[in-house]
This record gives C-alpha cells, structure tokens and sequence, in this order.
C-alpha cells in the first residue's frame, strides 16, 4: 500500500500511481481515497439510477466496466475498488483509475469538475477547455516551455471558493504535439503501450502546488478559415459553456449532483471571465494562439 | 408501433452522401426555407469519436484503433436500440468484419443500407480538390486495398480510423453484403433523373414520397443553392486546405480534366465494379451517361 497526493486529496492505493507525488506514511496521518482491488459483480448495480451500455450510475456509486481492461467501482468519494480482466497491464488500469474513477471521486466530493487543463498566471490560474483534439494538452505544454506553472492537465476540479485545485505534475502528450514542441522524447513513456501518445512528468518548478482562484475560462475552438476569433461569452450565457464543459456529465446526473452543480457553476459564472477562442484548424500555429490569448488576458486585467 | 433501427447512408467519399443527407433534412423539415447547411441535424456519421464515447462514458483516448474497432458493434447495437426513432447516419467505412468474424455494423440493428455509387472517373477529381492533393495520388488510394481515413497513431484524430479498402472493394463490401436490407442509388441518377431517384430513395427510406415535398427539398438541396450558401456563409464539412466544398457536382467532369493515361489507369483498376454498374460500354470504354440497365438490389 503507497500513499499519494493529488487534487488535494490524501489517496492510499494498492496500485501503483507513478505520475502522483508519492507521500511517507508519516504524511498521511488520514486517507480521504483508497483504491483497492476488490470483487465487483459484472452484472452491475443492483439500484442503478442511469444504466448505460457499460457504465451504470446509483447515488454515490459508480460502476464502470472498460472492456479488456477492468470493472470498477467509485463508492461515497472515498473509494476506488477495480477487479481487472486477465491479462491487463498495470498502465491500462491505472489510466482508468486517474481518470474515470478520480474524476467521479471529485464529483462526489462536490467539486465542479472540468474537461479542462488549468495554467497559472500570477496569483490566480486560467482554465483552457474544448472538445478533444482542439488543441488543450499542446496548449498547456507550450505555455509550459514559456514558464508557466501547470495546475491541471485534462481534468480540472474546482472547489466552492472558485480556487482550482492541483491534481498531479503530468502532461499527456501525443507523439506530433513533442515534435512540434521539440520537446526530447527519448526518456519519455509511454502512456500505453497500445498508443502513441506519452507521460511528459513536470517537475516541482513547472507543477503549482496550491490551489488558485479561478480568473477566466478561455473555451477553445477550431474552424477551416484562416483567421482568429474572440467572442466574450457575457451575464446568463456563461452558464452553458461551464455546463458543456464540465467533465463526464452523464455521471453528474446519475450521482444525483445536478442541483449542487447548478449551485457552482451558478456561482462561478457571475465572478469569472469566459472568451471562444477560435483558431484555425489547418495547422496548429501554437505561438500566434498563445499571442492572441495573451494579449486578450492584458486587455482584461490578468497577469501573463 | 414506434419504429427504430438505423439506415445507413453509405458511400465512398465524394459521391453524393452530404447532398443525400441535406435533402433527407430538408424532406423531414418540410420548411418553405432550406436547412442552412451548418445546421444539418442528421444523425453523426458512423465514425464520430463524440458519437462512441458518449454511450461508452470512458474515455477512448488511450485506446488503439483496433480496440476502438471492437468496440464499435456493441456502440451502434445500443443506440438503436436505445432511441425509438428511424435513425440516419452517414458512413464511409467499408463494410468489414472485425479480426474474431463480428461485423463492424451490426446486421440485427440495420434497418438498411442505402449506397451511394458514383463513376470513379469524376470521384478522382472531386476528391483531389477535397483534399487539396493530385489526382495521381488519389488515383493511387483508390486502387490501395488498405487505404483507410484517421489511421496515423501519432496525434489525435476527431474521426475514427475508417477502413475504405479499394473504391472497388468500397463497393462491392456494401452492394454484396446480401444479409441487409440495401439500395444501389448512382449518383448520375440523382443528377439525371432527380424526381425518379430520390422518390425510390424516400421510399426505402421510410420518408414522405409526396411530391410536392420532393420537388421542393430538391430545389432546396439544388447545387447552385448549396454553392449560394456556402459562398454566404462557408461550410464547417469542407476541409480547411480545400477552396470549397459544392464544387461542381457535374457528370463527366473526367473527360475535360483527367489525362488519357489517368483515365485508362482507372478503368484497369476498376474495370468489373465499373462495368457492373453501366460506367462502361460493351467494348470497355468509360461512358458519360452511365448504361440505363445496370445491375441494382432491389428494395
């Protein structure tokens, strides 16, 4: 059993979970998550509220079967319990475990929980979201290779104070976006063996390690014309696009948490600034997006 | 009696699909105006990422294309069998079985198939605009029985990898898949004959065949109004590299572009589907107009 910290949350694991910073015993004087391999029932929840083709949602409980990879189960925030399928590497099921199962953990935990990456900028952080593919982990990764302290990378849980909390120091980072970043790749792993995609681990210079207030969301976009756009997103419509982009909301309505989520983003979308970013898509030309959002981040006050 | 299934709208690329699916649209909406080509709210193609991810709610990301591949029977089987609505969606794989014998498209969930055929002839030319690239190379993937759409691994791709085989092979994958319901519509058919084609398609397609309505989604989805708006307004489908999506959509376009050399290359390699489907006279020789009698499935 290792001890580890991420999204503030003190986590006991029989799996392994390189990419977290790993704690001594004598740092976890109390456990908020353990993940443990336990029996599932491949039937799946006897009461589920939402039941879909291979996950099914109970109040607090979520059940989650990855095909060739493993059964999981999410309990009251606080547990993690993963019955493998033969066979299966340890990489396969830890990124279903930092993932799906963290994320669900952060939902019950009643955090607003994004599918997005958060960067920080002075004494506040920005938060970068889309859809996949529109350019977030390249974005956080050249902001990175800027300076830039990295809080997030994929998902982002924010807490009632509107501060987002760090989750752990690692980019994933397919095998284009390296090139293109010339970042080394020798040295780096895999995230799966089955991809080609990889673990880019920040070390404790590039990897914010308090919770920051929340300034701005910058929602990114692509288009098949040549130029950039900006739309501020104002009063009641920034409530959408915080909605849109929080992380797996299927498992927000199977949890039974509309309602506490309503709440946070309600909250949120009166204190924040939200802007479409919208670039073209015929190539990825990381410098003038990072100018763009720059000079936009001047004009309404924020550090870069 | 709700109805529900999913018909394909299956087609190699650049052969009539997106003008099928916006008259299908503009048919449904019965509107005096005609669908704005960016709100086309036909189902998502077979091959949409968000489409998979959604009914599978994990992530996918990490996943090869050929996990992603197994995966994707047990996808559509859910959703047609999830939604109590006719469901259309657009296709360009081919059809294939999966390494353990499975079908990629679910036969028990096909309500059917309507396959789009058009002479390979001017799909060489509108497909080397589309993606901005020769027609020597296209004319290469069109004979490659491995070609495939999104199939690099080394960055993410918005669509899944999509196996097209040869345009040959494209054809015969769905036109011979003899355990679904299917119709064989030639895309020279909907130019030529519009009222004929589409009301049989309607028809397959469980739609209205009124008249009325036809005539007036056909004017609606009409190549100079498609052209209109996308030169108002562009087009999300059209890629980024290419000047524009609606093009011509002319018939016999081959015979002013492609070279001799280019032509006789596609006819070798595409010599028995051509033939099969009226693109060729009895001496083997491409025609404009295709052949009247050609070998369909019947509905």
């Amino acid at each position: 059993m290792d001890f580890y910290k991420a999204f503030g949350l003190i986590i006991s694991s029989e799996i392994m979970l390189p990419p977290l910073r790993l704690l001594q015993s004598r740092d976890a004087p109390s456990v908020d998550v353990t993940i443990r391999y336990g029996e599932i029932d491949k039937n799946g929840l006897k009461q589920a509220t939402t039941t879909g083709l291979h996950c099914q949602v109970a109040a607090n409980h979520l059940w989650l079967h990855v095909p060739n990879i493993a059964w999981f189960e999410v309990i009251d925030g606080n547990q993690i319990i993963v019955m493998p399928e033969s066979g299966v590497d340890q990489q396969s099921i830890r990124l279903y475990v930092l993932g799906s199962c963290l994320g669900c953990i952060l939902h019950q935990r009643h955090f607003l929980v994004m599918h997005a990456n958060t960067i920080r900028f002075g004494d506040q952080c920005v938060m970068f979201a889309g859809a996949s593919g529109n350019g977030k982990s390249t974005l956080a990764a050249a902001f990175h290779q800027r300076g830039q302290q990295i809080l997030a990378d994929d998902v982002s849980a924010i807490n009632s104070q509107g501060e987002v909390i760090p989750s752990y120091p690692q980019l994933k980072l397919w095998h284009d976006t390296i090139k293109q970043l010339d970042i080394e790749l020798a040295g780096l792993n895999k995230i799966r063996m089955q991809v080609d995609k990889y673990a880019y681990p920040l070390d404790n210079d590039s990897f914010c390690q308090k919770p920051l207030p929340l300034a701005a969301i910058y929602l990114l976009n692509t288009h098949n014309q040549e130029n950039f756009l900006k739309e501020p997103i104002k009063g009641f419509n920034k409530f959408n696009p915080i909605k849109n982009n929080t992380y797996r909301p299927s498992y927000v309505k199977g949890l039974e948490l509309q309602s506490i989520q309503l709440k946070l983003a309600s909250k949120l979308a009166g204190r924040i600034y939200i802007t479409r970013i919208t670039r073209p898509n015929r190539l990825f030309q990381i410098d003038q997006l990072i100018e763009f959002i720059q000079q936009d981040m001047v004009s309404h006050g924020m550090a870069i | 009696m709700t109805k529900s299934g999913i018909y394909w709208l299956a087609s190699y690329p650049k052969s009539g699909n997106t003008w099928m699916r916006l008259f299908i649209a503009n048919l449904n909406g019965e509107e005096e105006n005609p669908v704005d080509i960016n709100e086309l709210q036909t189902g998502s193609i077979a091959s949409a990422r968000g489409w998979i991810d959604a009914v599978l709610e994990f992530d996918i990301g990490a996943l090869s294309h050929d996990e992603i591949d197994q995966l994707r029977p047990a996808v559509y089987h859910w959703s047609a069998t999830h939604t109590e609505v006719l469901e259309y969606h657009k296709i360009h794989d081919a059809y294939t079985r999966l390494a353990d014998g499975r079908e990629l498209i679910p036969a028990e969930v096909t309500r059917g198939a309507l396959y789009l055929i058009r002479n390979p002839l001017d799909v060489a030319i509108s497909f080397a605009h589309h993606s901005n690239c020769s027609i020597e190379k296209v004319i290469n993937n069109m004979s490659n029985a491995e070609f495939a759409f999104c199939a690099g691994n080394k960055r993410f791709h918005n669509q899944l990898r999509q196996w097209l085989l040869s345009w040959s092979d494209h054809v015969l994958s769905w036109v011979d898949a003899e355990h679904i319901n299917r119709l064989v519509i030639r895309y020279e058919d909907m130019v030529e004959q519009p009222l004929t084609t589409f009301t049989s398609v309607a028809k397959f397609l469980e739609l209205t065949t009124d008249e009325t309505s036809i005539k007036q989604a056909l004017e609606h989805c009409a190549i100079k109004n498609l052209q209109q708006q996308e030169q108002d307004k562009g087009f999300k489908e059209k890629m980024a590299k290419s000047a524009k999506f609606f093009r011509k959509g002319k018939v016999g376009d081959w015979q002013e572009t492609l070279s001799p050399t280019q032509i006789q290359r596609i006819v070798s390699d595409h010599f028995q589907v051509m033939q099969r489907f009226g693109y060729l006279d009895a001496r083997g020789q491409p025609l404009v107009r295709p052949l009247v009698s050609h070998q369909t499935i019947p509905s």
